[in-house]
């Protein structure tokens, strides 16, 4: 500004002084000033264009840099937060509710509650005839039997007749009776999958599929799917304690995620242990989470296939690996074989888990020795 | 050249002011897309559906059908609270009065969403919760 104004300073005063002064003037002389007056104008506009044009390109650059953007959603009956990593807002936008389109589609298919589910489609016809569904429907069957088998039917997606009879919000704890009539119910064998007409059926009439335990899970999965494919190259998908993460952070670290404490006292001990994690997932099963307490004794939902009754082995089971749709279904199951038998079976298929017994002892896979900051349960 | 009309008669001081006017103009442009990053309104959700677009700046109370009963959900002075809601812990009510992002309440599955539905992850807030993104369980 200062250099302008010592250049146009004396250039302005040999302008404007002959014009009072000095007159007539010749033609050409005036026109030649007026020439020379009016370009000095043009590169003052064109200067001062210039730098708006460059105060606008800095401004135009600045947002490029890449940064986290969040969104939260209630669905599956449950909070489910999607972080993108984008340079635009817009993007990241579109890209998280693409996910969340995809996590809606699952539940709509699955939902245990939803008279129009295919699942609900499934249970109505169970004892009569075969049902077909959708691949995802399919699909997500298919790795839950899976896990019953990997588990010795420790996970059962058939605990639909036990589950119902069970409420925690009225904390009623049903006759003993009736949890052992409807276990006969109880048994994934019982649950044919045809793959070549894409059909399920449940051989005894009032068998229930309840995809409770393995729904969120792979719905991260799908989500994180959704997110890549609209051009997403790092986030986490949280539905509920089932976690997904792929990519980096902007600040090149992996996603950082805390283990709920099962016995959470003081605000301060929220976090049990952290973990880093890309490109993998992680789910939790707790007997804090739905709950009741009777004469001192603590009834949850995570109940035990073979007794219906609720598993009593431990508190929590998180289990790491990478895909949601193992790693939600194979905590619960987990959860029902105990630590001995659970951390054995995770190291046999080589992956991870972290598990705390009923005594509030920590138990992990040895791989995961290392990487997992404990902070303790107290 | 009518450029040369009007800028017949002005001095240097007059361009310098004309240029100030104008950089200050632009920057203050930029200051407020900086500083206001996102229109401030309140969307109000139940089970994932929008129910509700409403602006922060106009008072209102507002009622939504949640699935196990009514939330009420109160606008004023540019800052949002869940009046009075059925759950059983009253979570959401104890949140008390905010003017920026969420209210929840899980039980009747309604979430208040202010100043627009993407947040971007500032480093600034939630310090003790700043080294963890997501928590299992």
């Amino acid at each position: 500004m200062i250099k302008k104004l010592k250049i146009l300073a004396p250039v302005r005063a040999q302008a404007d002084s002959p014009r009072r002064t000095s007159r007539p003037r010749t033609q050409a002389g005036s026109l030649r000033r007026m020439r020379r007056q009016n370009s000095k104008f043009k590169f003052f506009f064109i200067l001062l264009f210039a730098v708006c044009c460059l105060l606008l390109a800095v401004y135009g650059c600045t947002p490029r840099e890449e940064r986290i953007f969040r969104k939260s959603k209630i669905i599956m009956d449950t909070l489910i937060t999607i972080s993108a990593v984008s340079d635009s807002g817009d993007k990241a936008e579109a890209a998280i509710n693409k996910a969340f389109a995809e996590i809606e589609k699952i539940d709509r298919l699955v939902n245990f509650f939803s008279g129009k589910s295919e699942i609900s489609d499934i249970n109505k016809n169970a004892g009569k005839k075969a049902v077909a569904i959708s691949d995802e429907t399919f699909e997500v069957i298919g790795k839950a039997i899976q896990t019953s088998e990997k588990t010795n039917g420790a996970f059962d997606v058939t605990i639909g007749p036990e589950i119902s009879l069970w409420d925690f919000h009225k904390k009623i704890k049903p006759e003993d009776r009736a949890i052992k009539q409807k276990l006969q119910l109880v048994n994934y064998k019982a649950l044919m999958l045809d793959k070549n007409s894409r059909s399920v059926y449940l051989k005894k009439s009032g068998m229930l599929i309840d995809l409770g335990a393995i729904a969120k899970g792979y719905a991260a999965d799908k989500a994180v799917e959704a997110m890549k494919k609209n051009g997403i190259k790092s986030g986490l998908v949280a539905v509920a304690g089932d976690i997904k993460a792929f990519g980096l952070k902007p600040d090149g670290k992996p996603w950082k995620v805390g283990i709920r404490n099962p016995r959470q006292k003081t605000r301060d001990d929220e976090i049990m242990a952290t973990m880093e994690l890309t490109d993998m997932a992680i789910s939790t099963s707790g007997d804090y989470e739905r709950y009741f307490i009777i004469k001192g004794k603590r009834y949850h939902h995570i109940l035990d296939p073979k007794t219906g009754y609720p598993a009593d082995s431990c508190r929590s089971v998180s289990v790491i690996a990478k895909d949601g749709a193992i790693t939600d279904p194979f905590s619960t199951g987990i959860f029902v074989l105990g630590p001995e038998r659970g951390i054995k079976l995770l190291e046999e298929m080589e992956i991870d888990g972290i598990i705390v017994d009923k005594d509030g002892k920590i138990h992990t896979t040895s791989n995961l020795r290392g990487k997992v900051e404990i902070k303790g349960t107290n | 050249m009518r450029l040369k009309e009007l800028t017949e008669g002005t001095t240097i001081a007059d361009k310098l002011l004309l240029a100030a006017l104008i950089i200050i103009s632009v920057s203050g442009f930029i200051f407020i897309k900086k500083a206001f990053p996102q229109g401030t309104d309140v969307i109000i959700e139940v089970n994932g559906k929008q129910q509700y677009k409403l602006p922060l700046n106009t008072d209102i109370t507002v009622s939504v059908k949640g699935v196990i009963g009514d939330t009420l959900i109160e606008i004023k002075n540019r800052k949002v609270r869940i009046k009075e809601s059925p759950c059983p812990n009253k979570i959401c009510i104890h949140n008390g009065w905010t003017d920026k992002g969420a209210i929840i309440c899980l039980p009747n599955r309604v979430m208040v969403n202010i100043g627009g539905s993407v947040g971007i992850d500032s480093q600034r807030e939630d310090k003790p919760r700043k080294t963890i993104d997501a928590i299992t369980g």
